[in-house]
C-alpha cells in the first residue's frame, strides 16, 4: 500500500487538452477595452484632429511657402528664407521684449499670488469658498472689454498717472509703454496663477510645517525649507499657464501697448492680416515660437519633477 | 543611561537635590477655540492642572475629542493656551513659538519631509541649531543605529515602511535631546502585531534614553502596558491621573471606569460605615463615607467575580448573589458570563471574566450559579 504508485494512467485523447483558454480570453477583454476606450476618446480625437492638428500642419506647410511681390501666398517653390529672416534685427528685438515682459509678468503674479494663495488655503472652508469666486469672478466677463478699462484706468488722466504726477514723476505715462502691457498681463493672468498655487498649497499636510518649528527651524526657514519645495509642482504649473499666454499675448498689447512695446503675438497677427502680409514668415514665426516653447516647457517640468 | 549619549544634562542637575523634578507642569491650563459663527466658543481643554515627574513614561488617555491632544500641542507650542500657564523644567514656555521649547514631537502621521532623505529627516533639528556638521553627522549616525535603521540613510520616507518611518520620526526627535519627548498617537496607524512589538520597543526605549515621554493615546491597553503613569481626560478635563494599577483597580469615576477596561457598575444604597444595599435586596460590605440612604456607584471588575455551583460550600468572606447563567461569551484565553440575579425587579446583572484554565469549572446557559467577589474588590465611584 505504501510503497510507490503507479502513475495514473492517461487516456491518450485527454492527455493533451485544448490549451488553457486565459490568455486568449485575456487578450480579447483587453482588446475590448482599448476599443471601448477609443470610443470614448473618438469626439477628442475628431476634434483635435480638425481644429488643431491639421491647422498645424497648414502653418508647418505655408511656413516653407513663398510669399508674391503682390502679398500673395505661393504654394511651390519650397524654401527655408522664412526662417532665415527669424534672425533679423527686428525680430530678435521684438522677441527679447516679449520675453522679458512675459518673464516680469511671471514673476510679480508669482510673488502678488503666492501670499494670497496660502492665505486662501489656510481659511475655513466657507470663506474659501467665497474667495474662490471672487477670484474667479473676472473670467465671467470678456476680456477685450476688461482690457479696454483698464486703457481709461491708464490714460494720461486715469488715476494712476495721475497718482504718479501728484507724487513728483511730472511727465509720467503709462499707457501704451510696456509698463502697461505687463499691468494688463499681470491682471489678465492672475487667476491662472493663483489656482495651482491653491490647489498644492491646499493639499499640503500643515503637521510638516509644524514638524519643521518643533525641530527649531524659526518661521521663514519652515518656508524655505518645507513649504516652498513641498510647493514647487504649483509654482511651475502657474509660471507655465502665466509666462506661455503672456510670451505670446496679442490683445493686451495691442490695446495697451504702443509703438515701442510691439510683442511676438501683434508680430505675427501684423503678417496675415496687416500691412505686412506675409504668411509664410508668420507661419514660421509661429513654429518657431511652437518649438521653443515646447522645450523650455519639457526642461522646466523635468527640473521640477526631479526632486518630488 | 549616559552611554548612549541622549541623557540632558538638565536632568543630571536636577536630580542632585534630591525632590523628583518636574518635567513639565501645567497649571490651570484652558483652550479655547472660536466656535463656528455665532456658536459659543469651544472648550477644549478646561482647567488642568498636571505635574509630569522627569524621566517617567507618562501618558494622556481619552477618547478622540477629549482635550489630551490639544493639551499635548500646548506643551509642543502648536497652540497657546487661552488661561493658565506651561512650565518645562520650571521655565515658563506658554508663549514660546515650537522652535524655541526643548521639546519634540513624534507625530500620529509622523510628518516626515517627504523630500528629504532619511539621514536629512533625522539631521533637519541639528542643522537648525547650527550643531556643529561632524558633530551632527556623527549624532545622526548614532540615532540611526539606535532605532536599527542602518543602510537606510539615503531612502526618502516613500519607500520605507510603515514601521521603519514610525522610526524615522522617533529618530529625527530623539536626535536633538529633547528634554521631554511628546508622542501624539504614534503607534495609530499601524497594524496590530506591529503596534504591539513597537510597545515593547518604546518603553525600552524611553528606560534607556532616560527622556521624559509625554503619551498620548486613545487605546487603554497601550497607556496600561506603557506607562509610569496615565492621566485619563474627558471632555476637556482630567478626571484621574496615577499609576496603570491605580487607575484600573480603584477608578474614581464612573468614565474612568467604563473607559479602562471592562466593568459591572451596580447601584447600591449606603448603610451602615462599610455596608450597603444592592437594589434587589443583598446586604453587602462596601467601604464608603455616604450618608445612610445615599445612592451610591459601585464599580467590580469582571475578573475579580468568581462563579461557583450553588451547592458550593458558602465562603463567609465574599459577598455573594444566586442567580442563572443567561450569556456565555467564549473569549479563547477566558469565558465571559453574563449572570441574572433571582431576587428584585430589575433583577441584579453581573459580567464575570472567568481564565479558561485547565480544571476550571464551566457553565452553560440557564445553569444555577453563585456569583460571589471580595467586599475589597467593589470600588465606590464618586459620580
Amino acid at each position: 500500500m505504501s510503497t510507490t504508485v503507479p502513475p495514473p494512467e492517461v487516456d491518450p485523447d485527454l492527455a493533451d487538452p485544448a490549451p488553457p483558454p486565459g490568455p486568449g480570453l485575456e487578450r480579447a477583454a483587453e482588446k475590448a477595452e482599448s476599443r471601448r476606450g477609443f470610443l470614448v476618446g473618438l469626439p477628442s480625437y475628431a476634434y483635435l484632429i480638425l481644429f488643431f492638428a491639421l491647422p498645424l500642419l497648414i502653418v508647418v506647410i505655408y511656413s516653407f511657402a513663398t510669399r508674391s511681390i503682390r502679398g500673395r501666398t505661393v504654394l511651390g517653390g519650397w524654401n527655408l528664407d522664412s526662417y532665415g529672416r527669424l534672425l533679423d534685427d527686428l525680430v530678435l528685438d521684438i522677441a527679447w521684449r516679449s520675453l522679458w515682459i512675459a518673464v516680469l509678468t511671471t514673476v510679480v503674479c508669482l510673488v502678488v499670488s503666492y501670499p494670497f494663495a496660502y492665505y486662501l488655503a489656510t481659511r475655513p472652508a466657507r470663506i474659501r469658498g467665497v474667495l474662490l469666486v471672487l477670484v474667479m469672478i473676472p473670467f465671467w466677463s470678456n476680456l477685450l472689454v476688461r482690457t479696454y478699462a483698464w486703457r481709461f484706468l491708464l490714460s494720461s488722466d486715469g488715476p494712476f498717472t495721475s497718482f504718479l504726477v501728484a507724487i513728483g514723476f511730472e511727465d509720467a505715462q503709462l499707457l501704451f509703454t510696456p509698463t502697461a502691457v505687463m499691468i494688463g498681463l499681470v491682471y489678465g493672468y492672475l487667476p491662472f496663477m493663483i489656482l495651482p498655487l491653491y490647489a498644492t498649497i491646499e493639499r499640503l499636510d500643515h503637521s510638516l510645517v509644524e514638524a519643521a518649528r518643533d525641530l527649531y527651524a524659526t518661521g521663514w526657514q519652515a518656508f524655505w525649507k518645507v513649504t516652498w519645495p513641498l510647493t514647487r509642482p504649483g509654482v511651475i504649473a502657474g509660471s507655465i499657464l502665466v509666462f506661455i499666454p503672456s510670451f505670446g499675448a496679442y490683445v493686451t498689447p495691442e490695446i495697451l501697448g504702443g509703438r515701442g512695446s510691439t510683442m511676438l503675438g501683434s508680430y505675427i497677427a501684423r503678417q496675415f492680416i496687416g500691412t505686412a502680409s506675409d504668411w509664410p514668415f508668420g507661419s514660421a514665426l509661429s513654429v518657431t515660437i511652437l518649438l521653443v516653447m515646447m522645450v523650455a516647457a519639457t526642461a522646466y517640468f523635468r527640473s521640477g519633477g526631479k526632486n518630488l | 543611561m549616559t552611554d548612549t549619549g541622549l541623557t540632558t544634562g538638565q536632568r543630571a542637575d536636577a536630580s542632585s537635590d534630591g525632590t523628583a523634578t518636574s518635567a513639565v507642569t501645567l497649571q490651570g491650563v484652558t483652550k479655547r477655540f472660536p466656535g463656528a459663527k455665532g456658536a459659543d466658543p469651544v472648550v477644549a481643554v478646561d482647567g488642568v492642572d498636571l505635574e509630569i515627574r522627569d524621566g517617567e513614561f507618562f501618558s494622556l488617555l481619552g477618547p478622540s475629542g477629549c482635550g489630551k491632544t490639544t493639551t499635548l500641542r500646548m506643551i509642543a507650542g502648536f497652540e497657546y493656551p487661552t488661561a493658565g500657564s506651561v512650565q518645562i523644567f520650571g521655565e515658563e514656555v506658554g508663549l514660546e513659538p515650537p522652535n524655541r521649547r526643548p521639546v519634540n514631537t513624534v507625530f500620529q502621521s509622523y510628518a516626515l519631509f517627504p523630500h528629504m532623505t532619511v539621514e536629512e529627516n533625522v539631521g533637519f533639528g541639528l542643522q537648525m541649531k547650527k550643531v556643529d556638521r561632524d558633530e551632527a553627522a556623527r549624532r545622526v549616525a548614532d540615532v540611526i543605529d539606535l532605532v536599527q535603521l542602518q543602510g537606510r540613510e539615503s531612502r526618502k520616507p516613500k519607500q520605507l515602511s510603515g514601521g521603519q518611518q514610525q522610526r524615522v520620526a522617533l529618530a529625527r526627535a530623539l536626535v536633538n535631546h529633547p528634554k521631554v519627548l511628546l508622542l501624539d498617537e504614534p503607534l495609530g496607524a499601524l497594524d496590530l502585531k506591529l503596534r504591539q512589538a513597537m510597545q515593547v520597543e518604546l518603553k525600552q526605549l524611553q528606560e534607556r534614553v532616560g527622556i521624559t515621554f509625554v503619551y498620548v493615546t486613545h487605546d487603554q491597553e497601550e497607556a496600561l502596558t506603557m506607562s509610569d503613569r496615565i492621566a485619563v481626560m474627558d471632555g476637556g478635563k482630567l478626571l484621574q491621573v496615577g499609576g496603570p494599577g491605580a487607575i484600573y483597580d480603584r477608578p474614581r469615576t464612573r468614565f474612568v471606569a467604563d473607559f479602562i477596561g471592562d466593568t459591572n457598575l451596580l447601584r447600591a444604597t449606603a448603610e451602615d460605615p462599610g455596608s450597603a444595599r444592592l437594589p434587589d435586596g443583598t446586604a453587602i460590605r462596601l467601604e464608603h463615607h455616604a450618608a445612610p440612604g445615599s445612592d451610591l456607584m459601585v464599580a467590580i471588575r469582571p475578573e475579580h467575580v468568581g462563579l461557583r455551583a450553588t451547592d458550593a460550600d458558602r465562603d463567609l468572606t465574599l459577598d455573594a448573589i444566586d442567580g442563572e447563567v443567561a450569556l456565555v461569551t467564549f473569549l479563547g484565553n477566558a469565558t465571559l458570563y453574563e449572570v441574572v440575579g433571582d431576587r428584585g425587579d430589575p433583577p441584579t446583572r453581573v459580567r464575570i471574566r472567568q481564565g479558561n484554565a485547565p480544571g476550571v469549572q464551566h457553565f452553560g446557559v440557564g445553569d444555577r450559579v453563585r456569583v460571589r467577589w471580595a467586599p475589597s474588590s467593589a470600588t465606590v465611584l464618586e459620580d
